[in-house]
């Protein structure tokens, strides 16, 4: 079954907050997840994956340590966290390449890469393990495959766009990675009590006449 | 947004425009999505079809309304029900409604329809694909829809005290678009000339629903009364509208998109700058305005609500007209910047309600100047999702300070300032607004508090040091970054953030409602309670085989005939 890109990203956010991300960081999230699909690449079974992996974990030994040419975390490195953070500070690309150590789910940084490319009207490129991914933003062109972890992810600048893969307007996720994703996301909901049925929606006047 | 170089008059400031009790006191006007509809349908001549009528002697089955524009088709597939009166209910909890639709994009096939026979009904919990561009229910209103029946299959015409008083037969409990249930992604259709404009699908879906009640309605005295049966008046038909009851799905939205919101209001604060720099108006325009305004008061007149606060508004509003009345009197309108004039007499002499209502209807004799502002409400401007992490510490503080200055000196720990909680529950994911200190619901608030939120931020600023990056801010303190967003959003959005307390006690989400629905061209404000609110939509509207350049506009007005 198809899904529109609003139901990809509305799940993934919700995910993400569920599984322990700020706001800020879920919309990211989100958002990650939609680009993904855009560019026909599995952003729910991606995100479901490291969602899984990352759940019941302290976020911030995640999180990089410093925002220098060499990002570490006191663990492995979250794509999120390191990503939003290199949108954030796109502007350092022009000083030079960035180098995340030990990142799992990789792929997720392609849509912050993205971002950084809209933002600096320039092509970003990321590398690890031999697999490549550019993009200008709007498209992204793949080359080879993104590993669940790698040692090493190098963020830069490039002078050219490769042709891009086709860009797509739903998400196709599996059943599976769709329940993942709706498990977590079923943590920011507040279970009903009778009190909440009636005044929370507000009931008044009659609706039937 | 360029201004046109004879605007000297200000736009309104956002801190006066964006409080909630004003943006509850707001009316549709010229920009409203349902005018933009109507005036293009008529302008570019659409030709509309019912290629399928297949409904029982019961009221149960199946209709298509085709409407042909340049160069898409769009249809409105309806499913007629028989409901039993026990499942008949507003609320999004119900399962069950008197009628079910679907805008497709384009022509059905019979296939098409089959499909969606399958999943329309169900609403929710159905599918639909990208082919649709909606997904909607209405339920009858019992009293009305009975009483046209009756009248109309013995031969009478219906009583249009009764129509005027209720103002529709069928009234909408949630018309869904953008990408919801699989519906196609507003993407997808942003870029047509006849869907730029926000929420013209969906508006058009309405437009076309009203019709298919029209035609339901007729079919169903035909059945009952044969022979004899009165064939419904088109000076009648004009007047029913249809009905809509909106929850609190709709409130957070205004929250949730915080440069759309700013597109609708700068659009109608920007019409509203052009036309108070008037110098000089024509005796036509200032006609154009009297006559107006006098077709507004019938239409106030129908207006009514059980609702202390609604009543209470009415009767300032009622008094707002005799007070204007009376300025009229005493004014030609068309020297002296006279509508500037009186904008800046009904900010001392009228209620909110009366303001907001001048505001609106000084840009009725102004179509060249207003009517271009309102491709300008969609939002193109994707990229101000991203975060500038370049910022300095000490901007974003000064920034907070600006823009939340009143916020960062409330107590929030006090409970009266954050006695409410935004949450959605699980039993239908919608919405909710419930009490923080009596109900397990904290740890599912949804960001929906943006101005305590910003005290939150402004409160871990502190010990910064003021040259350090956002960015870096960010990484230790993620909890902050939705805030963070908006507050870099605002220099392009100024009229995108609701400048009050979106969780005190005494909130009314009926004003974020409000808000909402004058965009879309609503009328006839009636809340339900503090949380929910009926309207009414296309009261007074051409039928698609009466619109025409004459008639596609100036029809919210009404005009008894002679």
């Amino acid at each position: 079954m198809s899904y529109s890109l609003n139901e990809i990203e509305v799940t993934a956010k919700k995910a993400a907050r569920g599984a322990g991300y700020s706001w800020g960081m879920a919309e990211e999230a989100g958002k990650a997840a939609r680009w993904l699909c855009i560019q026909g690449q599995e952003g729910c079974a991606t995100l479901a994956g490291f969602l899984g992996q990352i759940d019941g974990q302290d976020l911030s030994d995640h999180t990089p340590l410093t925002l220098s040419v060499e990002w570490k975390a006191k663990s492995t490195l979250c794509p999120l966290t390191s990503g939003a953070a290199l949108s954030d500070c796109a502007a350092d690309l022009q000083s030079g390449e960035i180098t995340l150590k030990e990142v799992i789910y990789p792929a997720l940084l392609m849509p912050f890469a993205a971002r950084a490319a809209v933002r600096l009207g320039r092509v970003v490129a990321l590398e690890c393990e031999g697999a490549r991914a550019v993009t200008n933003g709007a498209e992204l062109s793949l080359d080879g495959v993104f590993p669940t972890r790698t040692t090493q992810v190098v963020v830069s600048l490039q002078a050219e766009m490769p042709a891009a893969l086709p860009r797509h307007t739903r998400g196709t996720p599996t059943p599976e990675d769709l329940a993942t994703l709706s498990k977590f996301a079923h943590r920011t909901y507040a279970p009903a009590t009778e009190e909440s049925r009636l005044l929370g929606a507000g009931a008044g006047l009659s609706d039937n006449d | 947004m360029e201004a046109p170089a004879q605007t000297h008059i200000a736009r309104r400031d956002p801190e006066t425009v964006m409080r909630l009790s004003r943006l509850g006191s707001f009316h549709q006007c010229r920009l409203s999505f349902m005018r933009q509809l109507t005036r293009r349908l008529a302008r570019e001549n659409w030709s509309f079809s019912r290629p399928v009528f297949d409904i029982d002697e019961n009221g149960v089955g199946r209709v298509v309304y085709t409407a042909q524009g340049p160069e898409h088709a769009y249809s409105l597939v309806a499913f007629a029900h028989d409901l039993p009166p026990e499942k008949r209910s507003d609320r999004v909890i119900a399962d069950a409604w008197d009628a079910t639709f679907a805008l497709f994009d384009g022509v059905p096939t019979k296939e098409d329809v089959d499909r969606l026979s399958q999943n329309v009904p169900l609403q929710e919990a159905g599918r639909v694909s990208e082919s649709e561009l909606s997904l909607s229910r209405a339920n009858r209103s019992v009293r009305l829809w009975k009483h046209v029946v009756d009248a109309l299959a013995s031969g009478q015409q219906p009583d249009l005290e009764q129509i005027y008083q209720v103002g529709y037969l069928m009234r909408t409990t949630a018309v869904y678009g953008s990408g919801k249930f699989g519906a196609s992604d507003r993407e997808n259709i942003a870029d047509r000339p006849e869907t730029q404009a926000p929420f013209q699908a969906e508006m058009l879906s309405v437009y076309l629903t009203r019709t298919f009640v029209r035609d339901l309605v007729q079919h169903m005295a035909n059945i009952k009364g044969g022979a004899k049966t009165a064939e419904l008046d088109s000076n009648i038909a004009r007047w029913l509208g249809i009905g809509n009851s909106t929850g609190l799905g709709m409130a957070p939205f205004l929250v949730n998109h915080p440069v759309l919101l700013n597109n609708w209001i700068i659009a109608r604060e920007e019409a509203i700058a052009r036309v108070r720099s008037i110098e000089f108006a024509s005796a036509t325009e200032a006609q154009h305005f009297r006559d107006v305004f006098e077709r507004s008061k019938l239409s106030v007149s129908w207006w009514t609500s059980e609702h202390p606060i609604q009543i209470e508004k009415l009767a300032k509003l009622r008094e707002d007209l005799d007070k204007i009345t009376a300025y009229l009197t005493q004014d030609d309108l068309t020297r002296d910047y006279p509508w500037n004039r009186m904008v800046e007499w009904s900010e001392d002499a009228l209620s909110e309600e009366g303001q907001e209502l001048v505001a609106s209807q000084i840009l009725e004799p102004y179509a060249d100047l207003v009517d271009d502002l309102g491709i300008q409400m969609a939002n193109k401007n994707m990229d101000v999702f991203y975060i500038d992490g370049s910022m300095s510490v000490d901007e974003l503080r000064s920034t907070l300070k600006a823009q939340f200055g009143w916020a960062l000196d409330k107590d929030w720990t006090v409970q009266e300032h954050c006695a409410r909680a935004w949450y959605v529950s699980e039993e239908k994911l919608e919405p909710r607004l419930g009490e923080r200190f009596e109900e397990p619901i904290e740890e599912y608030e949804q960001p929906l508090a943006p101005a305590r939120d910003a005290a939150r931020a402004y409160a871990a600023l502190a010990g910064w040091d003021g040259d350090k990056r956002v960015a870096e801010f960010l990484l230790q303190h993620p909890e902050h970054r939705h805030t963070v967003r908006r507050v870099q959003i605002r220099p392009v959005a100024p009229y995108g953030e609701i400048q009050d307390n979106t969780i005190s006690c005494d909130i009314m989400p009926i004003d974020m409602l409000r808000c909402k629905l004058s965009f879309f061209g609503a009328t006839h404000f009636d809340p339900r309670s503090d949380r929910w609110v009926r309207i009414c939509m296309y009261s007074g509207a051409p039928y698609p085989e009466e619109l025409s350049i004459e008639n596609a506009d100036q029809w919210v007005y009404p005009e008894l005939p002679a």
